[in-house]
């Protein structure tokens, strides 16, 4: 039976208040959601491809397209979205998206060290946010 | 929050579902944003509205709005659809009409102006400090940077409910304390024959605090607004202030930094040299003003017609009419003048090899959506090309 160690507790400021626990995708750097993002399979469309469905969504921010709340919003109808979002910055756009499609999303308060310890631990990470803290654990 | 009376009524229902619902989103990411009240807005604009780019979930939700009571209290404008509006482009793909026109019918029940355009300060030129709630990336900063108006980059929802209720929360760039220039942009002089586009991605990516620019004093408007849209293209930017032409009382400015922008920087966002056959140039992101749309019917005249490939110009639907003479004549001399649309939102009929624009945000969206490659370049040289000479 697997077991949890806790690598990391930190400090998030609820933006749309919700339930936010999962294993950790990270993608460290802005992004648009238009263009950027494939809403029927829940990946991003570049070359990695990589995919947060059911997951925890944290990357830097938003850029580009004012399109992004539909893409959003999109996710949620298609059963693609993620379980909840963490970002360093955030911006009106992202809000309205995780409003609409009721997506928990969260500031990191030291989001640069907390994206550092996620790139250092290269195990099974799963992430709960209980209140305003952050609990980042590896499982073992 | 405080909310009037008024806008508690608005919010409980007393007013309808779609202005409920409207109200639910602004207050919503306001709460979200610390916003302490509302603010009236003296127009919306409204982004999002492209079947391509929104889809069938996009589509449900302004028909739900529209057929449950949904009217625009303020001026309300739109930006480009799928589909070309005057139906002859052999470049833009009108497949998606049955749906695009299924979301102008929601549009126009909503009393909205069917502009179809991303040039929205074109039919209602912002004042300075006037309170605008508008999507559309390249408008907002335009808006802020240019006019002097007071906008967020409001998400397409938050834009739409805007117009419903004639409000939006008063946070962000609609204070006066958050237009704070805090860098430093130096453009020199020799860099103003690089496509702008190229400078507007660099800034977009590499510069996050609203920076001041200078050195573009003697750049056209229309070149400014290329590298503004690209700068919120690959950025989150929503206003640059702008040495010689942000309005005075909009902005202040407490620099902490100070950069100049280098050539080697710059040659990333160019684009690689091009191969294959098919090439598409592509004039018209944002949409040409009328001085562009003069300017492409000079250059082609000057360089005859387009012989090579082919060359997309994009313009608002209105400019079909406005500039007909010259519309006609760019056709007739090879050119696809598409209306409302633009390769953004839209989908192409045929395939290219690459693509040959002066656009930034063309460049950093065609790469994306399309999978063709891009190379920038300047109007005149786009047209050369084009022309075979």
């Amino acid at each position: 039976m697997s077991e949890n160690s806790l690598v990391y507790r930190g400090s998030v400021k609820p933006i749309v208040p919700g339930p936010c626990s999962g294993e950790v995708v990270l993608v460290n750097g802005y992004i648009s959601f238009f263009g950027e993002i494939d809403p029927e399979r829940g990946c991003f469309i570049d070359s990695k491809n990589v995919c947060f469905h059911d997951k925890i969504l944290v990357f830097k921010g938003t850029r580009g397209s004012t399109v992004a709340p539909y893409v959003i919003y999109a996710l949620r109808r298609n059963n693609t979205a993620p379980r909840c979002i963490l970002v360093a910055e955030v911006e009106p756009m992202l809000i309205a998206g995780c409003v609409l499609a009721e997506i928990p999303l969260f500031t990191v308060e030291k989001y640069e060290e907390f994206v550092r310890l996620v790139k250092n631990t290269h195990s099974n990470l799963y992430l709960e946010v209980c209140g305003g803290v952050l609990l980042l654990y590896r499982r073992e | 929050m405080y909310l009037t009376l008024e806008q508690e009524k608005m919010l409980r229902g007393d007013y309808g579902w779609a202005i409920a619902k409207a109200m639910e989103i602004i207050v919503r990411v306001g709460e979200a944003l610390g916003a302490e009240e509302l603010v009236k807005v003296e127009h919306a604009h409204i982004s999002g509205i492209s079947y391509s780019t929104i889809g069938k979930y996009g589509l449900e939700f302004l028909r739900e709005l529209a057929l449950r009571g949904g009217k625009a209290r303020v001026f309300t404008t739109v930006n480009p659809g799928c589909i070309d509006y005057s139906g002859l482009s052999k470049i833009i793909d009108n497949s998606l009409v049955g749906y695009q026109k299924l979301i102008d019918e929601s549009l126009e029940k909503m009393e909205f102006k069917l502009t179809y355009t991303c040039i929205p300060y074109f039919y209602k030129p912002p004042l300075p400090g006037e309170h605008l709630a508008w999507g559309e990336s390249s408008a907002v900063i335009f808006a802020n940077s240019i006019y002097g108006g007071f906008t967020n980059r409001e998400g397409g929802p938050v834009a739409l409910a805007a117009s419903l209720t004639g409000y939006t929360y008063k946070a962000g760039l609609h204070l006066l304390e958050n237009r704070v220039g805090r860098i430093e942009v130096k453009v020199p002089t020799s860099l103003l024959k690089v496509p702008i586009g190229a400078i507007g991605l660099w800034i977009g990516e590499n510069i996050k605090a609203i920076p001041c620019i200078c050195g573009l004093r003697s750049v056209l408007l229309d070149e400014v607004k290329s590298m503004l849209a690209s700068m919120a293209a690959s950025g989150s930017h929503a206003l640059a202030i702008i040495d010689g032409a942000t309005p005075r009382g909009t902005f202040r400015v407490e620099l902490e930094e100070r950069v100049e922008v280098e050539n080697s920087v710059l040659e990333n966002y160019i684009g690689g040299e091009y191969s294959g056959s098919s090439i598409l140039g592509y004039i018209g992101c944002p949409h040409t003003s009328p001085h562009e749309l003069v300017e492409i019917w000079r250059l082609v005249r000057k360089y005859g017609r387009i012989r090579r490939g082919k060359l997309l110009v994009t313009i608002p639907v209105e400019f079909a009419e406005l500039y007909r003479d010259i519309v006609l004549e760019l056709k007739a001399r090879g050119v696809d003048v598409a209306t409302g649309t633009c390769p953004v939102v839209s989908r192409f009929k045929g395939k290219f090899d690459y693509v040959l624009t002066n656009s930034g945000k063309a460049l950093f969206y065609i790469e994306r959506i399309h999978r063709i490659k891009v190379k920038l370049a300047r109007v005149e040289e786009i047209v050369r090309e084009l022309s075979g000479l």
